[in-house]
């Protein structure tokens, strides 16, 4: 379980916890940038298919897991709107 | 090794008791006996080895104390933290979070500040509602603290990490190595013989063995025969067996079944292996067995066919329109496609019973092809045969029974037969050239006369015929003259000419000649006189007769000549003088040569100068010849003239002026234009002085032709003659021949600016110079002139 820092540079910032798999355990999956917004959503209040979750210009796609992405815990993500 | 990746799993998972105490007494020997190696490995490393070596193996007692109970490490992490702050570099990283993350993550909810963050259970009821796997509690990897709660994180040794790494992988290979040994272990190597291959006694012992398991199957079988017996299976076995043994693929179904190829590919003794023709997955047709190489072989021989470029359509071909059975194969137009459009039709033949093909079938066939082929008729003919240049024997006896027969003697017609002869009493000489021009067969004068002239064999019949009234025609010759124009062309012309002429004269002397009688006479006479003449050319006794010769003709075209007749031996002349003497001195002259004229002949001035050469009776002694006085003022004139009595120049008379008329000018002439034009008229004129210049008589010039080139050189003879002939031909001397005539200008040049009293370079002047600078009388050849000085020869 990692915790992934969302941040919106307009005051919006978010912690949210989410599963990760370490390289040891290949049992559990994952999730992924869509569950990930999701979990935004949920606490800052918008919808989820409104966010875009960016890493300067890298936009996350939602099907890609974080595990995929290489998203670690505590990592900063720029969170927009669309 | 897959016991230490679970018990790094285990290690992750570290949390539940049971996990931990399951894989802890298993864990427990091999941990140990990483230990171990640990211990080897970090002998190895420099530096911190020796502590970390006591570490390791208070690790290992930590570890084992950790595994026992999860609260014992529970309780122990905060010993544990303490003491890895103590040792950061034994702790595993992951292992040290995921304690410290556990209580971190426990303990802090919202401690993130600005950052809302739920707790795990709230996330999880968040998850849940969202449709997502909950979060797994126990895999909490959260960093020991937040970005407010720093916590050291724990020094990643590298070597450890390394070692370890190895470790992992030596363990992965002696597993590996352990299982292939397992594997192969059944196969025995050389070095492991047979005790019993060398042993005749373990030999003998294990046949026994082996017979004795034979035995044992045996007797096993048999009861379970017996078995199946009992319990009636064994006909069910049986028919297993049998089903088996006739499922069994054999020759036999190998009936029916094509080959496609001709029978006549396969030799005898000779095996080849068939198999199946490739087909379409949903072709139903049947299988149809092919040999790859006999195929590949065909389809080579078709191309090489096909290279060879036969032509496809033989239109001549006569052969192929009769079938194998001798009957009528249908002409088929463009026959060479159809294989394109039909598709192949490969020979083939079919297996027959029991798999065998004996191709009795097809020679059978090709016999009866044969047979009918023999009876069939050919309808070409035999070719043409050279013929033999000599007999054969049956022409030899042939021949004699051949009859003989009498020949025809074959008609010869000749030329004479054909053309019409008036005399059949002749030779049939017709102007042979044996027998001399002209000649005639001696025939009585008696004869001639009274026909009218009679066809005499001379060399033109047709001429001779020709009447005399032709006579009054005028200059035309008869009708059917190209015929006449025959061998002696112009001398026919020429006897036509002097035949009017001879009978003009005959005229005239018939009319003298009052006599009738004489008058026959005379004709007669110049009948055969003509005759003669016509013949013989010249015959200077005649009297009245003209003679020409070429010579005198010619000598008549040229005019006057003071002097003919002179040297006397102009004889026909005086002949004819005496004639025309007695013409004129009844005609008193003149008349006559009107009609003389007529016909070409005229009459020479000079007869008459003759003749008054003869009569002047009151002449000087002089032999030259005078004109006669008597005759007229004209002849007086003359004389005087001759004598030079008379002066001939003209004499300037004053004229009167005439009044104001056209003046006349005396500049004026009529210029022909058209002469001047004339190139080559204009050539021949001479345009000079034609007479000397009467004042310069005594002028004898001083000739000397001087040629100059274009600088003012004058041009020696052979130079000027080279310039001569360029202008002539219009063009000049090449590249080389210009500068080389260049470069002996310059040399001449050069030669002519030579001084004579000095040297070309001008060395007698250079010394008068330097003696002048110098002051000296003399000049230091060597060196400068600083350098003989007795200072300066030193060394």
């Amino acid at each position: 379980m990692i915790e992934v820092v969302c941040n919106d540079r307009l005051g919006k910032k978010v912690r949210v916890k989410c599963k990760y798999p370490l390289a040891a355990e290949r049992q559990c999956t994952d999730d992924t940038i869509g569950d990930l917004k999701k979990l935004i959503a949920a606490q800052t209040g918008t919808r989820w298919n409104k966010i875009v979750l960016k890493k300067w210009y890298t936009i996350f796609k939602d099907h890609v897991s974080l595990g995929d992405y290489e998203i670690h815990d505590g990592m900063n993500l720029e969170l927009y709107y669309q | 090794m897959g016991s230490s990746k679970k018990h790094r799993g285990e290690k992750e998972a570290a949390g539940t008791t049971a996990a931990a105490g399951t894989g802890g007494a298993t864990e427990q020997p091999p941990r140990h006996r990483e230990h171990k190696k640990h211990k080897h490995r970090s002998g190895g490393s420099g530096g911190s080895g020796g502590e970390r070596r006591k570490r390791s193996r208070e690790r290992g007692g930590e570890r084992g104390s950790g595994r026992r109970g999860a609260e014992a490490e529970a309780r122990s992490s905060t010993h544990g933290r303490e003491r890895s702050q103590a040792e950061p570099s034994e702790r595993r990283v992951k292992r040290e979070k995921r304690d410290d993350g556990y209580e971190a993550a426990a303990s802090s909810k919202t401690s993130s500040g600005d950052a809302s963050s739920l707790s795990i259970e709230e996330t999880n009821k968040l998850r849940a509602k969202l449709g997502l796997k909950p979060l797994e509690v126990n895999a909490i990897k959260k960093e020991a603290g937040t970005k407010e709660e720093p916590v050291t994180a724990d020094v990643i040794n590298p070597m450890a990490l390394r070692q370890r790494e190895e470790l992992r992988e030596k363990l992965a290979a002696a597993k590996e190595k352990r299982l292939l040994n397992q594997k192969l272990g059944k196969i025995k190597t050389l070095g492991e013989d047979d005790p019993w291959l060398d042993d005749t006694a373990a030999w003998i012992e294990r046949s026994r063995q082996l017979q004795k398991e034979k035995d044992l199957a045996e007797k096993r079988a048999k009861l379970l025969e017996e078995m199946d017996q009992e319990f009636g299976v064994s006909t069910l076995v049986e028919e297993e067996f049998g089903q088996r043994r006739q499922d069994l693929y054999s020759a036999r179904d190998l009936q029916g079944l094509t080959v496609e190829h001709a029978i006549d590919s396969f030799r005898e003794g000779e095996t080849m292996i068939l198999t199946l023709k490739d087909k379409g997955v949903l072709q139903e047709e049947e299988d149809v067995l092919v040999n790859v190489n006999l195929v590949d072989k065909e389809r080579a021989e078709k191309n090489v066919e096909l290279r060879k470029k036969k032509p496809d359509y033989l239109p001549y071909a006569e052969d192929e329109s009769v079938d194998d059975l001798a009957q009528q194969k249908p002409r088929s137009i463009l026959s060479k496609y159809d294989e394109e459009l039909e598709g192949e039709r490969p020979h083939s033949f079919r297996l027959e019973q029991g798999g065998t093909a004996d191709g009795l079938r097809e020679r059978e066939l090709e016999e009866i092809r044969a047979k009918l082929r023999l009876q069939a008729q050919s309808l070409s003919t035999v070719g043409p045969r050279l013929a033999s240049e000599y007999l054969t024997p049956e022409e030899m006896t042939k021949r004699r029974v051949k009859k003989i027969r009498k020949k025809e003697k074959e008609v010869v017609v000749r030329a004479d037969d054909l053309l019409p002869l008036g005399d059949q009493t002749q030779d049939g000489d017709f102007g042979s050239r044996l027998r001399g021009r002209g000649r005639r067969r001696v025939s009585e004068v008696e004869e001639e006369k009274e026909p009218v002239p009679q066809p005499l064999p001379s060399d033109d019949t047709r001429v001779e015929n020709m009447d005399i009234s032709d006579e009054e025609e005028g200059g035309a010759p008869p009708p059917g003259s190209p015929q006449v124009l025959e061998e002696d062309e112009a001398e026919l012309e020429l006897q036509k000419q002097l035949e009017k002429g001879r009978r003009l004269r005959q005229l005239q002397q018939l009319q003298q000649l009052r006599d009738s009688g004489e008058k026959v006479v005379e004709i007669v006479k110049k009948l055969e006189s003509r005759q003669r003449g016509w013949e013989e050319d010249e015959d200077p006794e005649r009297k009245g007769a003209i003679v020409f010769n070429a010579t005198s003709e010619f000598c008549r075209t040229l005019g006057e000549i003071p002097t003919y007749g002179l040297a006397g031996n102009r004889e026909e002349q005086e002949e004819l003088m005496d004639f025309e003497r007695d013409e004129e001195r009844s005609a008193n002259g003149g008349s006559e040569s009107d009609g003389e004229e007529n016909i070409g002949w005229s009459t020479v001035n000079l007869d008459e100068e003759k003749q008054q050469q003869d009569f002047s009776a009151s002449s000087t002694t002089i032999l030259d010849e005078e004109p006669i006085v008597n005759r007229g003022l004209a002849a007086a004139l003359l004389l005087c003239q001759n004598k030079g009595l008379l002066e001939t120049t003209v004499q300037k008379v004053a004229r009167v002026k005439a009044p104001n008329k056209s003046l006349p000018s005396a500049v004026y002439c009529i210029e022909d234009k058209m002469a001047i034009d004339d190139k080559y008229s204009r050539r021949e004129e001479y345009r000079g002085f034609t007479q000397d210049f009467k004042e310069k008589d005594g002028y004898k010039p001083d000739v000397k032709i001087e040629y100059v080139d274009e600088t003012g050189r004058k041009l020696t003879p052979k130079e000027a003659f080279r310039q001569l002939s360029h202008r002539f031909h219009g063009k000049g001397s090449g590249k080389m021949k210009t500068e080389r005539r260049m470069k002996k200008l310059d040399e001449e040049a050069l030669l002519k600016k030579m001084s004579s009293s000095d040297t070309p370079l001008g060395t007698v002047a250079l010394l008068q110079e330097k003696q002048k600078a110098q002051k000296t009388p003399y000049i230091v050849l060597s060196g400068s002139g600083k350098s003989m000085n007795a200072n300066t020869i030193t060394k």
